[in-house]
């Protein structure tokens, strides 16, 4: 291999794999509070990357713009549905809610299809094809774009996680739930946020999907498949773990590639995925999950 | 009462019977189909309530299996001249041995390692037979010589092939239900920690429990390959098979016999009335609106399903029956 392509690939694994980093930090975050593995959450991104296209071609709205009505728009929808359907049986019963999180995927790729069609879409502005070369590398303009949205709300989540009140709450219902109840921490208000952010961010992700990837309404089961290899290898529950295997995911994906050929590239994740549950099921930041929840 | 009892003893060979002489009275057309495909699916929801209802385990990964076991046989076929009526079981097997594969992977731990590895499986399952175009043809599938048989009794052989093989479930899951071996399942799905401090090996309990549940899938897909004469990536991996079975199982009730029957015998016929009425171009898509809002009320008015619920409005069913709490002072008596 060239070492010119290698260069090459290290640099678009690195641009995607901000964006797999924001995608499976709703996922994770989402499993971290409610031990709850949200099978919808590539079919909501999905949702997004619809509205975001017709917002664009109807009303001409840029599609990192409409990231702006998504957000809360996403936010709001979330905090509904968990504190309305999901907590009442979360309190119960985890398996029959990750069933229901199945349920709402199917739902979502029913509704999309019965919408938009099953057909191809893409967003396509007109920087969608632009490019610039940096020394001998080629830097697609909305992959940097999208990178550069991704850290920025990331970064955004993290000081929100770090440095607020709110944040130290979800930390402490992360840790351990029982205990944060005990000194005073609303976990079922906290629970219903996180949840929240969680698909807000979800929502936040459809547009930046939409620019780099075609999609139709089947395409979130492919994607639930590569950000749940990248929360696993991360650690369930873990934000740092998301952002390290999304990287190393995106690059490694990037690599095969190039190197091996591009029907194999999804299969990496899949190899991550199996190898780390045999090595080290806990993943890179996971902890050992408590025996008696 | 006693009455009651003798009818729940012998319904089910009335039922057999009956099922047994119908394709002597009309040997093609819509019924037989829709019974085949009802008996499949009955087949495939008691295998997959092996281990979503005895041990609790959830697998969304059923047609994982279905459509490797469709690959299977379509390849024995094609390659060795091996009918599927022959290696349909032996399919079913390698099936197993995969199944006691992933259950190694992600059944040593609890947590949700096995739902993230049943679901990916199904993907990796169809990458494999998409990408590996030498074998498999990639997206252009298989084609299964067709059976030697005039074209209107050639759904006669499949019919009583998929008789055999729910009747072969039930009697697997009766058996399983009545073994120490089920009360170890259900010993886990109760208190999984309390099973283990028990002496149940918990982890050999739930592989093996899954290796068994696959077996249905695998060995149904084989013979769905040669019944379509076809086989690609996108008939035989298709997510909704998945759904019908988890569907199917906890409609009828999860952990009971006859509760997936139940399941598969209401929501297979009904799901294939709706998708006739539905307007054709959007049939599908709202398929999957219903089926997927099927699975999100029943999940959350009827968690239990339409039997367990009977059974506590009844509150006198046969003890094999009993309550979950019933279920689980049971459980805890072997040790």
């Amino acid at each position: 291999m060239r070492p010119g392509l290698l260069a090459q690939s290290l640099v678009l694994g690195i641009l995607t794999g901000g964006m797999y980093a924001l995608m499976a930090a709703g996922l994770t975050l989402i499993f971290g509070v409610m031990r709850v593995i949200n099978i919808a959450h590539a079919a909501m991104i999905v949702m997004g990357a619809y509205l975001s296209l017709t917002l664009f071609l109807h009303l001409g709205v840029d599609p990192l713009l409409s990231m702006l009505l998504l957000i809360p728009l996403f936010f709001g929808l979330g905090a509904l549905v968990q504190w309305g359907i999901v907590n009442r049986l979360a309190e119960r019963d985890i398996t029959l809610t990750v069933l229901m999180t199945f349920g709402f995927a199917i739902i979502l790729e029913g509704l999309q299809g019965a919408i938009w069609t099953s057909s191809y879409q893409g967003i396509k502005t007109a920087y969608s094809l632009e490019s610039f070369q940096l020394f001998t590398l080629y830097v697609p303009v909305v992959r940097l774009i999208a990178a550069a949205v991704s850290l920025f709300l990331l970064a955004g989540l993290y000081a929100l996680l770090t440095f607020t009140m709110l944040g130290r709450a979800i930390r402490a219902t992360i840790q351990n739930r029982t205990s944060a109840q005990l000194v005073g921490v609303n976990v079922r208000l906290v629970t219903t946020i996180s949840f929240a952010i969680g698909i807000a961010v979800a929502g936040a992700t459809g547009p930046l999907l939409g620019m780099l990837f075609t999609f139709y309404p089947a395409t979130h089961w492919l994607w639930i498949g590569k950000l749940l290899a990248i929360v696993v290898l991360g650690g369930l529950g873990s934000l740092r773990g998301a952002f390290v295997a999304a990287m190393l995911l995106g690059i490694a994906e990037q690599v095969t590639s190039v190197t091996i050929a591009l029907d194999w590239a999804p299969m990496i994740f899949y190899v991550f995925l199996f190898g780390v549950l045999v090595v080290r099921p806990q993943g890179l930041f996971g902890v050992v999950e408590r025996q008696s929840l | 009462m006693r009455i009651d009892q003798r009818l729940r003893r012998r319904w089910p060979w009335a039922a057999l019977a009956l099922f047994a002489v119908v394709p002597l009275a009309m040997p093609e057309g819509f019924y037989l189909d829709l019974l085949m495909f009802t008996f499949m699916y009955a087949a495939m929801a008691v295998g997959w309530d092996i281990m979503g209802g005895y041990a609790g385990y959830v697998s969304l990964g059923h047609v994982g299996f279905f459509g490797l076991g469709s690959y299977a046989a379509a390849l024995l076929l094609v390659h060795l001249g091996l009918p599927v009526f022959m290696t349909a079981p032996l399919v079913g097997l390698m099936a197993s041995l995969l199944g006691a594969g992933l259950g190694f992977i992600s059944l040593r731990t609890r947590g949700p390692a096995f739902v993230i590895v049943t679901l990916t499986f199904t993907y990796v399952a169809q990458l494999l037979m998409l990408d590996l175009k030498s074998v498999t043809g990639g997206s252009q599938g298989i084609f299964l010589p067709l059976l030697d048989l005039p074209a209107n009794l050639v759904i006669v052989p499949f019919y009583y092939a998929m008789l055999a093989l729910l009747v072969i479930a039930i009697l697997v899951s009766i058996a399983i239900r009545r073994s120490k071996f089920g009360l170890g399942l259900i010993a886990i799905r109760e208190d999984e920690g309390k099973a283990e401090a028990s002496g149940v090996n918990t982890s050999l309990y739930k592989i093996l429990a899954f290796a068994i549940s696959v077996w249905f899938a695998g060995t149904a897909g084989a013979l769905h390959a040669q019944y379509l004469n076809y086989v690609d990536p996108d008939l035989a991996f298709e997510l909704i098979i998945t759904l019908n079975l988890i569907i199917m199982s906890l409609f009828g009730s999860r952990g009971i016999v006859w509760g997936p029957v139940l399941g598969a015998f209401v929501i297979y016929p009904l799901s294939a009335y709706l998708i006739f009425l539905l307007p054709s171009r959007l049939a599908g898509q709202l398929h999957l609106v219903a089926l997927g809002v099927v699975l999100v009320l029943v999940v959350m008015f009827l968690p239990d399903g339409v039997l367990r619920t009977y059974m506590a409005w009844r509150k006198k069913g046969p003890k094999d029956y009993g309550s979950v709490e019933a279920q689980a002072s049971m459980a805890e008596a072997p040790g």
